[in-house]
């Protein structure tokens, strides 16, 4: 995947929302095998995820994400409410926001689906299933879809 | 009788002194005359038979009533004996004896009715009951005698007390509580029971309205509706126990089954209902139905249990399967050989312990989520089984056969689970050879379909039967036959949901047949 000379690549930035930090490290090597231009930002509550996305306190300089990985289970503010927060956001509602969750309860599915995630993602126990699974998400959301342009400031 | 009591009384104080200082013979015969046309208006609006009489026992004044009642003329009783037509009782009582005057004797009487026999001009007697009350006059005290003609309720003690006599062994001998109530609702007979189920003497019922001892519920139903006869109105009732509430003396209620039955009488259709405490009976009924309620929590909380349980426990156990993994994979070569052993036995518990959370998971889900019945095609179900089960087959060589199969009423979803885990059980317990499946339907007795997996396999020992549905429940080695043992209880549990039995049928070498039943769905299939 050698980018044409002309083209100037800038590497996706990711928010990834989660608190356990063996996922935040799986996630983080993942990635490394899968795609070495993605940008891991990490938050590890709800607060803080809505703080990145805001630039707001220690994150004034955060840059907004190309896409979201988001848990449901959180302290402080759960993951329902941020993504209800994202998706009744003007600016942020555009940030495709992928739900990555141990949980396969229905009710969390449907309702993901119902505050407007853009899909929902159970992660597995295996390690090479989990690296499959992020480089499906690698060769989708971040190759073959068209994410929308970095606005307003990008 | 306050009525008749206070009418005395008045009687008593005012005409008595007008009365008084009229003492001359003469002037006493028209003080009767104006008395008479006093009191006439008094007298002949009584609705019972009256009459006046003194001391002496003669009949000073009477109404018509009297006349009628007694059969004669009033000249011809006018001046008369009383014991003409009051033969006995009546006269004694008016007369003093030594120890007490005559208006002591009489107070004695006064507001008690007193059951004599009267006679007819004709001769013929009749029960009457009488009242007394005095009356002061210029002759001395006179009594005013009312007669009422009590036949009809002699006939209906009479009646009673030989319908009583009659049933009295059958009601004792009754094991519940007995009641014989009139169309009025008045409690004419009652047994033992029944004093003791409410607590009062008998003397304390007879007579009373049955509403004092059920009060709602039971004398309402002894009223015909305009439509309906009486006949008809209690034809409903019999037979069918009718739950009510029994009230007793001391106000305390207790839960009662009655059972009605009509009674012919000379009064009319009287009924007699069989009353049963039905506190103990209750009590076990609610005792049930709340263990019942407890037994449904506890279950369900032990779903929810496993399902949440299962859910966080994936969690570090997601933390030490992927690690081990990745220690391997990164390490690999750079480790000794004990190493790598201990590497791939962590790696493989984590990955065993897996598998148990996710059969538990979806054992425990058959249990949680709600069952969407439809009437489906079980052929369709068992194809798509097969579709998923795909992989197995063609690596087993197995040859899967069927029979048509029938719609029924299921939960799609579950029965495709249950043929696939069927199925794959039937390929996978197997000895070399040809694997050799056949599915199959027939009704049953309970016109219920019941469904057979039939393989040539090892076949089970018949003392493993009740065991191999069991949670986690293994025959083999894990190193003959992989797997957590889940398999069965869950087709155990979607089959029970669905109100089936299964079973298996087998000997060891002899290949099993596992048997489900399932509903019929309502349509022809």
């Amino acid at each position: 995947m050698k980018p044409p000379d002309n083209k100037i690549i800038m590497p996706i930035k990711i928010l990834l929302v989660e608190d356990s930090p063996g996922d935040v490290r799986l996630t983080q090597e993942a990635f490394r095998d899968a795609n070495g231009l993605t940008q891991l930002h990490v938050a590890a509550d709800g607060v803080e995820a809505m703080a990145f996305l805001k630039q707001e306190g220690t994150h004034v300089h955060a840059p907004r994400p190309d896409i979201i990985l988001l848990d449901l289970n959180l302290p402080k503010m759960d993951g329902r409410q941020v993504l209800a927060q994202i998706k009744q956001d003007d600016d942020l509602k555009t940030i495709p926001t992928l739900i990555l969750t141990t949980s396969e309860a229905e009710a969390d599915i449907v309702k993901s689906y119902r505050l407007y995630a853009n899909c929902y993602l159970n992660k597995p126990v295996r390690f090479d299933a989990f690296e499959s699974l992020v480089k499906s998400i690698n060769d989708f959301w971040l190759t073959k879809v068209k994410l929308p342009p970095r606005a307003p400031s990008g | 009788m306050r009525p008749e009591g206070r009418k005395t009384k008045a009687v008593r104080s005012s005409p008595t002194v007008a009365i008084r200082d009229l003492s001359r013979p003469d002037a006493a015969e028209k003080h009767l005359a104006q008395m008479e046309s006093k009191y006439h208006g008094l007298l002949e609006a009584a609705p019972d038979a009256m009459v006046v009489v003194n001391q002496g026992g003669d009949i000073v004044l009477l109404n018509l009533q009297a006349e009628k009642q007694f059969g004669y003329r009033r000249d011809e009783l006018l001046g008369q004996k009383v014991t003409n037509i009051i033969p006995v009782g009546f006269a004694e009582r008016l007369i003093a004896d030594d120890l007490r005057s005559t208006e002591d004797a009489l107070a004695q009487q006064i507001g008690t009715g007193i059951e004599l026999i009267a006679r007819r001009k004709d001769g013929s007697e009749f029960p009457i009951e009488i009242m007394l009350s005095p009356l002061e006059s210029a002759e001395g005290i006179l009594v005013t005698a009312a007669i009422r003609d009590i036949s009809a309720r002699k006939t209906d003690e009479k009646h009673l007390a030989q319908m009583e006599s009659k049933y009295r062994g059958l009601l004792e001998a009754a094991p519940d509580a007995m009641v014989v109530v009139n169309q009025g609702g008045d409690i004419v007979l009652l047994n033992l029971q029944a004093e003791k189920q409410f607590g009062y003497r008998r003397d304390e019922l007879l007579g009373q309205k049955v509403k004092n001892i059920i009060p709602e519920g039971f004398a309402e139903r002894l009223l015909a509706d305009r439509l309906r006869s009486a006949d008809d109105a209690l034809a409903q009732q019999i037979g069918t126990g009718i739950e009510l509430t029994g009230r007793r003396k001391d106000g305390s209620e207790f839960p009662i089954e009655l059972m009605l039955s009509p009674l012919e009488s000379a009064e009319g259709i009287l009924v007699t209902a069989a009353i049963r405490d039905i506190s103990v009976r209750k009590a076990a009924e609610a005792n049930l139905l709340q263990k019942v309620k407890e037994l449904y929590r506890s279950n369900e909380e032990l779903e929810q249990f496993a399902y949440f349980a299962s859910h966080d426990l994936q969690e570090p156990l997601r933390m030490v399967a992927s690690y081990t993994q990745l220690l391997a994979r990164r390490y690999k070569g750079k480790l000794d050989t004990d190493a790598e052993e201990f590497i791939a036995f962590a790696v493989d518990g984590a990955s065993r312990m897996q598998r148990l959370i996710q059969d538990l998971l979806a054992y425990s889900r058959v249990g949680s989520k709600g069952m969407n019945l439809l009437e489906i095609s079980s052929e369709g179900a068992l194809q798509q089984a097969l579709v998923n089960l795909r992989g197995a087959v063609e690596e087993s060589g197995a040859v899967v056969t069927h029979d048509p199969l029938p719609a029924v009423l299921a939960d799609e979803m579950q029965l495709v689970q249950l043929f696939q885990n069927l199925v794959a059980n039937a390929i996978k317990y197997q000895k070399p050879g040809v694997p050799l499946v056949h599915i199959s339907a027939a009704r049953n007795v309970e016109k219920k379909w019941q469904f057979s997996v039939r393989d040539n396999g090892l076949g089970i020992d018949p003392q493993y039967f009740e065991r191999i549905f069991g949670l986690f429940q293994r025959l083999h080695k894990r190193e003959e036959f992989a797997g957590t043992g889940i398999g069965l209880a869950i087709c155990k549990k979607i089959v029970e949901r669905h109100g089936g039995r299964v079973w298996v049928e087998s000997g060891p070498g002899q290949g099993s047949t596992f048997r489900f039943t399932l509903a019929a769905s309502k349509m022809k299939s």
